[in-house]
């Protein structure tokens, strides 16, 4: 998978190559507006980052000048500005979804995930991950062709953790994709630890090997031993 | 006190006051000349007396008339004294009591001293000053009357802008763009004063403005680097050789960075529901918000072991839903955060109020400072701003937001819009 990382935080957009690069992607950065403009009117991405505050130009002149070349990239915007306006805006003029600064990295990578499942592989809704089969469409997570229950939380907490395989996703990232702004209740980090537990229980249940894995208490990892 | 109301009173008794000085002099000098007339007249009933004596050697007969009466008396020694003297008589033909004035002189003739009374009645004469006095006083009254409501009239015309100068500032709204109404008026003093206000109240706007824009902007700039701070943490956790220490350090930096993260999203927010900014009006169900909230939150009040009482009535109200989704949100959170374990949440929807009611540890919070900013208990996990925020949702959106405390539990009731 291809992305182009426009950013102009060069350490943000250092941890955000890392993360992608270790999940085998290739990814472009372009600092600033002119060398964007340049990349995106040369190569075609899977997918664009694109920050809408650059120092030399507006983030919504690169998405619309991306749009008159009729290049079928994804896009999403990541923006420290949430005005609504602007939020709805950057999704009318054709970006794919929009993620509010600051964001876990790990939720970035489900979001690009969602969005190049959506513009490549289209009608087809299906993500298997050994032997787990989840259906987009219908909500439906099958275990060896048997059908397993989830709460919709639990559902996208096991979306979220397979989008990223192999990486430790702390609680506090765990915790805000369910509760989005709520998540600094209280004891809401418990709540995960709770929710992981049912998830690999059912999972257990209907016959699937042990997946998720604890790490020191910070958070968990959804991997292959 | 009004300002009229307290010049009226000081001009009414600076009048009753001098007029009464007035009329007092006015009468005396009066009663004085008066007075001098009838002894000037009482002086010639005398000297006729003297004459007739002289000429005849007899004293006049006594006489006896409505109101001039004389009388004659024999005494040993004639001191040759003579004065007025107010009296009062009995007027035989008006058969009354009278005020009278009379004069009493000693003459003597014929070796025979004889004390002469003559008395005049001052009947006539007082309703003399009594008429002149009512000719003068009722006139001066009426005037006075007169001026009175011609002042009324003048200050109530005079006054006009200076009141209409109030009505503005009291509809001033530091967060409203139009201009401050102008009041127009040909009295300089209301000119000025306007002007002055008007200064004030453009300067007042665009420091608010400016504070609003500095808060927001010094949000924002801060998200980038809380981004590049999650992002670190994201990418330290990924290493393999962490430790239980270092693990921990990563937890406690991931909670700091999401408190920082909520309390700046928190200011921001505030900010936003200030400014004016139009939001999407459409019709909510009120009643389905809150039962979605609920299954939202389960998790926290099952963990807590909080029982809900519910008791929705269905309500619809046209509003921003961003707006009352975050109503909805603080009430929920607040009543589950500040509860106590094995508590009671009792939320009940009736007509157009929504209250949420609590049990906790809490006693009587403080109505008067709940909803500022940054006001919490020092136990409190949150931002402190969940209720100002909530307030200023109430005041934008013209809701009723009350807290009272009854039967150990704290309620917040909002009572939405009634005409909506």
């Amino acid at each position: 998978m291809k992305v182009l990382i426009i950013e102009d935080e060069l350490s943000l957009q250092k941890s955000i190559q890392q993360y992608l690069n270790a999940e085998g992607n290739t990814c472009d950065c372009a600092p600033t507006y002119e060398s964007a403009y340049q990349k995106i009117s040369m190569n075609t991405y899977d997918c664009v980052l694109l920050d809408l505050t650059l120092p030399d130009g507006d983030g919504l002149e690169l998405l619309r000048h991306l749009k008159k070349l009729n290049k079928t990239d994804g896009v999403m915007i990541i923006t420290a500005r949430d005005a609504v306006d602007q939020r709805i805006e950057g999704l009318s003029l054709g970006a794919d979804d929009y993620l509010i600064k600051p964001f876990h990295l790990s939720e970035l990578n489900a979001r690009i995930l969602a969005i190049v499942r959506r513009s490549n592989f289209a009608g087809n809704n299906l993500i298997v991950f050994n032997e787990i089969e989840i259906d987009l469409q219908t909500k439906e997570v099958k275990v060896n062709d048997k059908v397993v229950y989830f709460t919709r939380k639990e559902f996208d907490l096991l979306l979220y953790f397979i989008a990223n395989k192999k990486k430790v996703i702390s609680k506090a990232a765990a915790a805000s994709h369910i509760w989005g702004d709520d998540a600094d209740m209280a004891d809401s980090f418990d709540f995960i630890y709770t929710h992981i537990k049912n998830i690999k229980k059912k999972l257990l249940d209907a016959g699937c090997k042990e997946y998720f894995h604890s790490v020191y208490g910070v958070g968990y990892k959804f991997a292959e031993l | 006190m009004k300002l009229f109301t307290r010049y009226n009173r000081i001009l009414l008794i600076t009048n009753f006051i001098g007029l009464i000085i007035i009329g007092f002099l006015f009468y005396q000098t009066l009663t004085y000349y008066l007075n001098k007339q009838m002894d000037d007249g009482l002086t010639e009933e005398l000297m006729e007396v003297n004459d007739f004596t002289n000429v005849k050697n007899i004293l006049p007969a006594p006489t006896s008339f409505d109101d001039l009466v004389a009388e004659y008396k024999k005494i040993k020694v004639a001191n040759g004294r003579s004065f007025f003297a107010d009296t009062v008589y009995y007027n035989p033909k008006k058969r009354i009591m009278e005020t009278a004035r009379y004069l009493q002189a000693d003459i003597s003739f014929n070796h025979q001293a004889y004390r002469v009374l003559i008395m005049s009645s001052k009947v006539e004469r007082q309703e003399e000053i009594r008429t002149i006095c009512l000719i003068i006083i009722l006139p001066v009254s009426l005037l006075l009357v007169i001026l009175l409501g011609i002042n009324r009239v003048m200050i109530n015309r005079l006054w006009s802008p200076f009141r209409q100068l109030l009505i503005n500032i009291k509809a001033f709204n530091v967060n409203r763009e139009e201009p401050f109404d102008e009041v127009i008026s040909p009295t300089i003093e209301f000119r000025e004063l306007n002007d002055a206000i008007a200064n004030l109240s453009s300067k007042v706007r665009s420091d608010y403005k400016e504070i609003k824009l500095f808060t927001e902007n010094a949000s924002h700039e801060m998200m980038t680097p809380l981004a590049v701070i999650n992002s670190k943490l994201d990418t330290m956790l990924q290493s393999n050789h962490l430790g239980a220490t270092e693990s921990e350090t990563l937890g406690d930096l991931y909670k700091a960075t999401s408190k920082l993260t909520k309390l700046n999203q928190s200011l921001l927010l505030l900010v936003k529901i200030d400014n004016n900014s139009q939001l999407d009006i459409e019709e909510i169900n009120v009643k389905d918000m809150v039962e979605e909230k609920l299954a939202f939150f389960q998790e926290l009040i099952y963990k807590r072991k909080l029982i809900i009482d519910l008791d929705l009535n269905p309500f619809y109200l046209s509003t921003s839903r961003q707006l009352l989704d975050i109503l909805v949100n603080n009430l929920f959170s607040n009543a589950i955060r500040h509860n106590k374990e094995g508590g009671l949440i009792k939320i009940s929807l009736a007509k157009n109020t929504l209250a949420f009611s609590n049990t906790s540890d809490y006693l009587k919070l403080d109505e008067d400072v709940i909803f500022e900013r940054f006001h919490k208990d020092a136990s409190s996990e949150g931002t402190g701003l969940g209720l100002a925020i909530l307030k200023q949702i109430c005041n934008r959106e013209h809701f009723q937001l009350q807290y009272h405390y009854r039967y150990h539990l704290h309620t917040f009731e909002v009572e939405f819009n009634p005409n909506t």
